[in-house]
């Protein structure tokens, strides 16, 4: 879902970790029972129509087939009723030995597929760097240099009184997350901690760090908010305990 | 002839048609299995016509053919008044495959059933003739995973261009639109349409065009690829038996063979069109990406077979197997009653040994 947002738009298309998928027709309907037709609907991005599920269907064969069959299918993995559902594609070489592909994730109905580590370090490291290059140029035009008194901050000049109110204009519009949202996610943030602490010994720092937060799905939604938002630009320390 | 009665071994009866029984056979000479078709005599009026007209066009035909993918006339003989053909031996068909719901039809499996019927299909047009009666039903395959082309009793020659033909040719369901229509010239391309909905067969597992009349099989056909017209196949209104129809919109095959990948549509679009003009041949069929684009074909000795055979298959094996156990039981038993004499007698020389003890004091 991130790398690609602040990559060339022309790719955005094939990276299936940009793409969403749904089908509001069935958002309503659906349960553990028809989420992997859901799933199978000739419009999903996320389905490889020659899979050895769509061969059992089209051929009206017994489901349970499949595990006799060698090659692509897709499992419903895990379900969390009524709005979670995880499916996997896996590559089948027999009867008790799989490998598995990719897995998606069905919430609320909308189909995403699940980054890999590397894709979410990628992204996160990306957006460090952006964010850190913008503070950098955004700093840089506010400092002035006068042979005489040397270097000096300059925050009164007209540069940087057009700019701020127009951003503070829109603050409040985009708010990244709900009270909720932030709350629920220093939650769970909060029990990662728990389970996994930090080796490093300035702990204390991390656990007020969380405050300022996002939503762990609507991440591409906030992230792009954020960028806008230069002049509050800190490197997001939170994001420390979710990659250990 | 007495001899050759005598060097084909009845095995087993295996079915019986309109004009002749079937049955399983050993070939002394040769130590092969084969199937000896027995042509029924029938009726004193049909015998004054002499042989049986399939059984002579399948005679006429085979005894010039001889290619892997087509059933072998291996051998014609005549006993008082009956006329016996010799073919190879067939396991089983296609329809039996494709009805066997045990059995999963990979797309290789089925690129191997198309690769292997289209190659018998071009060898027979290529020597000017047609099958007439394609079916899985007549499309043979052997244990090790060979199809051929069987059931000639329909086929001729074709090419003449004065000569006109019998459209009540092909089983109804694998017969193609210009048939139904009453054409009287027809060429390879009715061969071709059978072939198409053979494949759709194989991928749906049920007919696909099961009409249950000539009306009812046009009224099926025109509700996947919808009503010709005179600009998509021309000379469509002349031909005898033309009719109109309540139009129908086309459903793209996509929606229909939901699994199958898009060579393999490619496949299906070029075989199955209405106007038999632009129906590919064989020859250019097979040169189809489809063909050599993964996945390869299964081998042949891979090929599923129906569960009867496999059955059969097993029962031959385990046999021996049970020897071997039996032998092994056997074994175990003998060792048992050596453990459990060896037993009793260390109880009596401890019983012996007590005894003696007990009078030594």
């Amino acid at each position: 879902m991130i790398p690609t947002r602040m990559g060339v738009p022309s790719n955005i298309t094939d990276n299936p970790l940009s793409v969403s998928w749904h089908d509001s027709a069935w958002i309503p309907i659906l349960n553990t029972a028809n989420v992997m037709d859901y799933f199978s609907e000739r419009s999903n991005p996320f389905f490889d129509r020659t899979c050895n599920n769509e061969i059992v269907k089209m051929q009206r064969l017994n489901p349970d087939q499949l595990q006799n069959m060698v090659g692509l299918e897709y499992v419903l993995l895990h379900v969390q009723e009524p709005i979670l559902y995880v499916i996997r594609k896996q590559h089948r070489h027999s009867h008790q030995q799989v490998t598995p592909l990719a897995d998606y994730y069905i919430i609320a109905g909308v189909v995403y597929q699940a980054p890999d580590l590397a894709s979410v370090l990628n992204s996160r490291l990306l957006s460090t760097v952006h964010h850190l290059q913008s503070a950098f140029e955004e700093a840089s035009g506010f400092s002035r240099y006068h042979p005489s008194k040397g270097y000096s901050w300059d925050f009164k000049s007209q540069r940087g009184n057009t700019e701020k109110p127009k951003l503070k204009e829109e603050k409040p519009r985009e708010e990244p997350s709900s009270l909720f949202q932030r709350q629920r996610v220093d939650m769970l943030l909060g029990e990662l901690i728990k389970k996994f602490p930090l080796p490093m010994p300035p702990q204390a720092k991390t656990i007020s760090a969380p405050i300022k937060t996002e939503s762990e799905n609507g991440t591409s939604e906030n992230k792009e908010i954020k960028t806008e938002k230069h002049e509050k630009i800190k490197p997001p320390p939170e994001k420390k305990p979710r990659i250990t | 002839m007495e001899t050759k009665l005598k060097r084909y071994e009845k095995i087993e009866f295996l079915g019986e048609g309109q004009f002749a029984t079937v049955y399983r056979a050993r070939d002394i000479e040769t130590d092969t299995i084969v199937a000896v078709k027995k042509i029924k005599i029938g009726s004193r009026i049909e015998a004054q016509d002499g042989i049986n007209r399939t059984a002579l066009r399948e005679i006429k035909i085979l005894q010039e053919l001889n290619h892997r993918n087509l059933i072998g006339l291996l051998d014609v003989f005549g006993h008082v008044s009956n006329v016996s053909l010799v073919f190879d031996f067939m396991d089983t068909d296609l329809e039996v495959i494709i009805k066997d719901n045990t059995i999963i039809l990979t797309p290789a499996n089925i690129k191997s059933y198309m690769i292997q019927t289209l190659q018998g299909l071009e060898y027979l047009h290529l020597n000017w003739i047609l099958h007439r009666d394609l079916k899985p039903n007549n499309l043979l395959v052997n244990a090790h995973g060979v199809l051929k082309i069987g059931d000639f009793g329909l086929a001729k020659s074709y090419g003449s261009p004065n000569r006109i033909n019998t459209h009540q040719v092909v089983t109804r369901w694998y017969r193609a639109p210009e048939l139904l229509f009453g054409a009287r010239q027809y060429s390879t391309y009715i061969d071709m349409w059978a072939v198409g909905c053979i494949l759709a067969e194989l991928l749906l597992r049920v007919p696909f065009f099961p009409g249950e009349s000539d009306l009812d099989q046009l009224t099926k056909i025109f509700q996947v690829f919808g009503n010709p017209t005179e600009e998509n196949w021309p000379g469509l209104k002349s031909l005898s038996d033309y009719m109109e129809f309540k139009p129908f919109q086309p459903v793209p095959l996509k929606h229909i063979f939901t699994a199958a990948a898009d060579d393999l549509l490619d496949v299906i679009s070029k075989l199955l069109v209405l106007n038999p003009n632009q129906r590919l041949n064989c020859t250019d069929t097979l040169k189809m990406p489809y063909f050599s684009n993964k996945p390869p074909p299964t081998y042949g000795s891979k090929l599923p077979l129906p569960q009867s055979i496999r059955k059969l298959k097993e029962k031959e094996k385990p046999s021996l197997k049970r020897k071997l156990l039996e032998s092994a039981e056997g074994g175990t038993l003998s060792k048992r009653l050596l453990f459990l004499m060896l037993h009793i007698d260390l109880q009596i020389i401890f019983l012996y040994i007590s005894v003696m003890f007990h009078r030594n004091l």
